[in-house]
Order: C-alpha cells, then structure tokens, then sequence
C-alpha cells in the first residue's frame, strides 16, 4: 500500500466516522443534485432557461403532465374534451391544494393565462384565445382555430394562485414562488445552492425525496470534482472529457439520453443570397441542396467532433413526436457519397463551386464551433468554399433574425418539447408572410404551396390521427425537398451515485418528484 | 485635505458618468437582449411585447435619459433576465466576493511581506533563491490551473477540503458572511488561496525589491552601528522605507480582485459578483452591467484615495494635495 492510499483510507475513515451517528439519526431522504447554472428567477412567465424550468415543475403544476418520454396525460385538469371545433373543456382534480393551503380553482387557471399573455412567455399561449371559467372545477378554453395539440401546448403553461400573485406583486414572485407543486421553496442563496422541502399535501402523494438541494457549478470540471468527492449525488451535463473518469470510479453510474434539440443546417433559397455573389442563388436548386446533404458525413462529425455522444437525426423531429413517420431516415436517402454529390453539383452546373458564410454559433450548443469547422472541410470537397462567421449567442440570435437578410447557410437547434412537428414546421417552414403567425422564423425563405396545405389542413381539425397524418406527408414532403439537413441530436449527460434512482427525462427537466434515493 | 476630497470627488462623478456611457455604447454592439429572453420561435408580436415590457422600444438615447433619472432618485434599473433590480442583485453577491478577497488579500500579505524582507536583505542564501523561484511560479501559473490542480489533490484525492460552496453563513454584525462558521472557514480556504497566488507573488517580488535597494542605503548602516537590533532595522527602518510601491500595488490588486475574481468564483463555484458579470454579459443584460462596472469604478476610486491618504502615514514627507 503507498502512502496516498493509506493516507486516503485514514481520511475516509475518519469521515465515515464522523459522518456515520448523523446518518442513523436521519429518516429523512435527501439529494443533491449540481446543475450548469443557477435559477434566473422562479416565475414561470418571465423566463424559459433549463435551470428556471426544472425548478418550475418542482413549485408549479400544469394542467397537462407531460412525462419523460413525451407522453402527455393528466396533470391538474383530470380530464378534458371537445365542445366544438375551437372550445376545449377542462375538468379541473377536486381539493387541490397550494402551498399555503388554498385550493385550486377555475379561476386561477383563468388568471394565469391572462397574465401569460401579457407577459414576455406570450409565446406559449399563441394557440390560446381565451380562457373562461365555467364553474369552480371547469375551465373551457378557446382555440383561433382548430387546434388538435392544445392539451399539449397546456403541459408547458404552469398555473399560479390569483390572489397571491396579486398580493406579492410580481417581482416578488419571481423570488418567492408558490404553486401547487410536489414541492416548496424553503430557501435559495443565490448562486450557491436552492433547497425544497417536499409538500406534503401533494395531490399526487408526498414526494419519497424529503428534502432537494440544487447546486450551481457553472465549471465542468468542478461539477465532476464534486461528484467524485460526494458533495453531490447526481450531476447534470458531465463534460465529454470526465465521462471515462466517472464510470472508472465505483459507485457512480453514467447515463446518457439523445435531447430532443435537433441541429439543423438552413440553406436560403431566395433567388439572390446575401453571402453568395452569384446573380442566381445555386441553392434554389434542389440538386445543389442534395448535394450539400451527400457531402456532409454525418457519422464522422459524430465520432469525431462530438466522441460518439451525439445520435445522428433521421427527420426533423425524433420519433415520439406527432408528424413523424416510421421508417423515413434522412441520412439513408442521402448517404455520405462525395461522389454522387460532385456529379449533382455538375449537373445543376455547380462544377467549379462557389463561395458562401456560414453562420453559427460558438457558446451554444456542443462543440458548435468545431462542427462549423468540420463543415468547411467537408463542403470544399464538392468546391463550395465556406466562410465561417461564428458569434456568441447573445448576437445570434439577433443577427439571424428573419428575413436573414445577411445569411445564406445557418446552423442552429430546434427543439419541440410539446411533441408535436406542427409548431416547428409552421414556424420555419411555412411560406413567409402569407399568413399572420406563421413562417415567422422561415430562415431559408422555402416556400411551398403544397406544403402550406398540408399545414393548413393539420391545423383546421382538432383529431389528433387527422393531424398526424397530415403532418407525416409534410415530413415527407420536407424529407424530399431538403429546405434544411438535419445533422444530429446532442446527447445529455448526467451521472448519479448508486442508490439513486434516476432516469434522464427527454426533455432535461430533473424531476425529483419520480427520483428516490436508497436510505 | 478637504481640497483633496472634493477634488477626488469630482473625479469619481465624472468616471461613473464615463463608464455608464462607455458601457451603454458598448452594449449596441453585443446583441439585442430581446433575443436572450423571448423563446427562438417567437412571432415579431410577440418580441415588440417583450421589448416593451424591457423598455427597450425606445431610442438608445432615450433609454440612456430614462437610466440617467433613474439614478439619480437611486433606482439603477431591473435586470432584463432576473427581472430584479439590479442593484440588489450586486449587492445579494457582494459579501461572498468581499469575504474571499479580505482573506486572500491577508494570506498574500501574511507571507509576502516577512518572505519578500527575508529575500530582500539575504539575496545570496539558497531559501532567498527558493522563495524567488516560487515567487516566479505564482506570478506566471494561471490561477484557474492552480484552482483545478487544489481541487483535484485536496478535494478528490485526499478529501480534506469540500471542492466547491460557501458552506454554511452566519450573521455578524448584521453582516451575512460564511467567515462566521467553522463550514464557512474550511470551504473558503481554497478559493481564497487560489486568488492569493498571483498577489502573493507580486506583493513579494516588490518587498524584496524594495528591501534590496533599501539596505543600500547609509541609513541602515547607522542604525545598526547605533545598536538597534537587525530585526529591527529591516523592518522599523528598512520595511517602511520600501513600504510605497508595495502599498500601492496593494491597492491595485485589491481592487482587482474584488472586481474580476470571477475564474476563482466560476472554478470553485462561489456565490460572488464575479460570476454574475460573466453571466450577465453573456445574457446582454446591460443594467447589471452597467451598475456592476460602476460599482467597480468607485470601489478603485475609493481604494486609491484612501491609498494616497496612507501614503502620508507610512512617510510623512508627503502630504496630500
């Protein structure tokens, strides 16, 4: 035995003995859970980042539960039906209680969809028209039109209680929230660590985890520290570099889930492209887009860039969602061929190539900056030279902003945790201007006239087999048009000290209400 | 003296009043905070909706006039992500940075001072050159791979330090600080140690510096020929005439490291202001960073005048003016 591991067993000892009468005296379950980043603020309407998110479903209920796997069920609302077309109804549980005793009512919902929508989240009402209490136990809700996916639309609006949000004003809520959640705020130092304590008149049973404790460790590198030492049970986001590290150290278990954020590469398909200095835009052919697709190796940017932790995306949206189609596999249409890609770009008349920006991200998503670099590589190989303008995302955003009247080749993610293709397709696929709220972040400018019918028809029934089937054509239809080439979904990583029960959820939201740790 | 403070004060408005318009130029050009806030696939409505609630539909030069009044009846504005006023939110972060500044900056002067005499008045002995050695190291290691390395030896290996926190806060003097419990003390000493290493290094390279050209002079000799003791003449005579330069940059690096000890904070995961300027500049949040860069502006105004006053206590040749 060397003189550090002896040193190290002495050490562990001790703690064992120190740490050992506290153990035995406490009943109480408690977990440590370490996140990237600390909490915004606790109001569900002010902001949408993942730390201020999982902290939500923690303190706040929805109507609708959406679980791990995108399954959407009965949340407050025990049931819900259609009255007509565009009127929803929603039976509310009955002696729901909130955190200071009061009980869930109709109103409540009312209040919180109004304030939603004067609020900077209006986004996540834009398919609601309004909300009207009918009696204490039943809100219905009206649609602009008919709307098939609003029960899961409502997994994302989190109910408040009207009079404490009126008493408490609202930068006080942002500090201390109070909902009907499986658990409570007890305390929250900023930045070092936010504690809940389990409610115990939950309507769904009090939570096996008594008490929560949130840390922020911003530093990867300290995150896997703290894992290893102890100071936390589960970590969120272990870095690529510390995943062989973790799993050789016993005890601990690393769990690894695709995320729904699609990476998604847009090509403008107006006649003349900002970047471009050709008089016609090469890529309003669909040949030159298919070529671009048969260029770019997929796999290799997977292996390589991203050490194997990234699933490579066959559609637009991943398989739980509504609209996808079984069996369709963008990367199997259009295998890595450069071959194949070279002759397209020939016969468009492409041959020599061209020159155009590609505009991407650097702090955003994994390795972003590296994959706009293997691009590069990859697309020189068919003569198309790449200029890369990366930017931090506090300028992407605004600088991408539709009509892109400075791109012509952006890669940014897209996610959909409703689980649903249409919001995403109406969004970025629709012809722009045509009709008010949609293709309002039509990036490429791609406009089809079928395609629009086909979103038009799945957003005028409320049946959700009608909906799917009309948004499964629209993936087709995508799938062979090629506006974007989806690259792949970045893998979420975590790691968890055995005796805790953990599963990742898709849509990353830590969830300690269906956590439990061994005594 | 009264001449002096007034004039220091008239300097102090006119930096504030540069910086705020400094950062507020500077804020055009990092992107539009709407975009940090709103969802990606929100409609122009709803981004017009946002930005109003923000105050930012308004020109720039408005939105300046709107934060200019504001301060003046002492409202710095709300944060456009923590929705908070931004003063407050400094303010909840600024005893953690303080409490890790004041016992980094004693750590580095606690071993610079008696090691940089030491080296200063024996520049030959080998412990002189094996402090100076060391000295070299701490100027040129970064302190986020000094940070890492006491980490990974001290936390995870041998478990003698917790790796990250502030442990647990008691209240003294009506003060929240984690250097009133025996938690606070052992999560501290990393980090405080860690941000002491760059100080440390320079403070003692000054020292001896200072020291060497000190015990030069004819002064020195005398004294000890007048009998006082060694220890006393490099440090009643030879300490306090090398004093200047080591209490300037003193000041210097105290003001540092209360403004930017954000690697330290991010590396240990520390609740300190440091961290939320990075954040907040990350998220365009210009009212934070405005008031934060304000904020650090006075602290290094008030730490170099009460420099220049201590000047006049450790050589009362000088005086003020």
């Amino acid at each position: 035995m060397t003189l550090h591991t002896t040193m190290r067993r002495l050490l562990t000892t001790a703690t064992f003995a120190i740490a050992l009468p506290f153990a035995t005296l406490a009943d109480a379950k408690d977990i440590t859970i370490g996140l990237t980043s600390d909490p915004t603020i606790l109001d569900p309407q002010a902001g949408e980042e993942l730390s201020s998110n999982i902290m939500f479903y923690h303190i706040y209920d929805p109507l609708v539960r959406r679980d791990g796997d995108l399954k959407f069920g009965p949340g407050l609302a025990e049931s819900w039906s259609l009255k007509d077309e565009k009127t929803w109804v929603f039976k509310l549980r009955a002696g729901v209680k909130f955190h200071n005793g009061e009980t869930l009512k109709a109103s409540d919902v009312v209040f919180t969809i109004d304030r939603l929508k004067a609020s900077v989240m209006s986004n996540l009402s834009a398919n609601i028209a309004s909300a009207t209490a009918i009696d204490d136990l039943t809100v219905e809700i009206a649609t602009p039109g008919p709307y098939a996916a609003l029960p899961n639309d409502l997994a994302a609006i989190l109910i408040l209680n009207e009079a404490y949000v009126k008493s408490v004003g609202d930068t006080e809520l942002g500090l201390k929230p109070m909902g009907t959640g499986p658990y409570m705020l007890k305390e929250w130092v900023k930045e070092d660590h936010l504690t809940l304590e389990a409610f115990g008149d939950y309507f769904g049973g009090k939570a096996k985890i008594d008490t929560v404790v949130f840390r922020p460790i911003t530093n990867p590198a300290t995150r896997t520290a703290a894992l290893l030492t102890g100071e936390l049970d589960v970590v969120q986001d272990l870095a690529v570099r510390d995943v062989e590290r973790a799993k050789a150290e016993p005890g601990i278990t690393v769990l690894t889930r695709p995320s729904l954020l699609n990476i998604l590469l847009a090509m403008d398909v107006r006649e003349k492209s900002p970047t471009i200095a050709l008089d016609k835009n090469p890529m309003t052919d669909r040949r030159v887009r298919e070529a671009i697709a048969r260029a770019i190796d997929v796999a290799t940017i997977d292996k390589v860039v991203m050490n194997g932790l990234a699933t490579a995306s066959s559609q637009f949206v991943p398989e739980s969602h509504v609209g996808y189609v079984e069996g369709a596999d963008f990367h199997a249409m259009y295998p890595f061929d450069v071959a194949r890609a070279k002759e397209l770009m020939a016969e468009a008349g492409y041959a020599d190539g061209f020159t155009m920006t590609l505009d991407a991200t650097n702090n955003r998503y994994v390795n972003d900056a590296q994959i706009a670099q293997a691009l590069t590589s990859m697309l020189a190989q068919i003569g198309i030279e790449l200029k890369l303008n990366m930017m931090p995302k506090s300028n992407f955003w605004g600088y991408i902003r539709t009509p892109s009247e400075n791109s012509s080749f952006i890669m940014s993610g897209w996610d959909v945790p409703s689980g649903d293709a249409g919001s995403m397709y109406n969004a970025l696929y629709y012809s722009r201007e045509k009709k008010p709220g949609y293709g309002e972040v039509n990036r490429t400018s791609y406009s089809n006239p079928d395609l629009d019918a086909l979103l038009d028809k799945a957003d005028s029934t409320a049946n959700m087999e009608e909906r799917d089937a009309h948004l499964q054509e629209a993936t087709k239809l995508l799938l062979a048009d090629i506006p974007m080439v989806p690259v792949h979904y970045e893998q979420d990583i975590y790691a968890s000290h055995d005796g805790v029960t953990f599963t990742p959820r898709i849509d990353k939201f830590i969830w300690a209400y269906e956590m439990d740790v061994s005594e | 003296m009264f001449a002096f403070t007034i004039r220091r004060l008239i300097q102090m408005v006119v930096v504030l009043w540069a910086v705020s318009v400094i950062v507020f130029l500077m804020m055009t050009f990092t992107g539009d905070p709407v975009f940090m806030v709103v969802p990606i696939d929100a409609t122009q409505g709803e981004i017009d909706q946002a930005r109003r609630i923000l105050g930012l539909d308004r020109p720039m030069i408005v939105q300046y006039g709107i934060f200019l009044s504001g301060l003046l009846q002492g409202d710095f504005g709300l944060s456009y992500v923590f929705r908070q006023p931004a003063f407050d939110l400094i303010l909840e972060r600024l005893p953690a940075t303080m409490e890790m500044v004041v016992v980094a900056m004693v750590i580095a002067t606690v071993l610079a001072i008696p090691l940089g005499v030491y080296a200063g008045a024996n520049p030959g002995k080998p412990l002189s050159r094996l402090i100076m050695s060391g000295s070299l190291l701490g100027v040129s290691l970064p302190g986020f791979w000094v940070g890492m390395m006491l980490i990974w030896v001290l936390a995870v290996e041998f478990r003698i330090f917790p790796s990250s926190g502030r442990g647990d806060i008691g209240t003294v003097l009506g003060v929240e600080t984690s250097l009133a419990t025996a938690s606070g003390w052992h999560h501290i000493i990393l980090p405080a140690f860690t941000l002491s290493v760059g100080t440390l290094a320079i403070l003692l390279r000054m020292t001896r510096a200072g020291m060497m050209e000190v015990t030069r002079q004819d002064y020195m000799k005398f004294a000890r020929a007048k009998g006082v003791s060694r220890r006393g003449v490099l440090y009643g005579h030879g300490l306090r005439n090398a004093l200047i330069p080591v209490v300037t940059i003193f000041g210097l690096q105290l003001g540092d490291l209360i403004a930017f000890a954000t690697i330290t904070e991010t590396i240990f995961a520390w609740p300190g202001m440091g961290k939320l300027l990075i954040d907040s500049i990350y998220r365009a949040d210009r009212p934070v960073i405005v008031v934060y860069l304000m904020l650090v502006a006075l602290i290094f105004v008030v730490i170099n005048f009460m420099i220049d006053v201590l000047y006049t206590f450790i050589d009362p040749r000088i005086t003020v003016k």
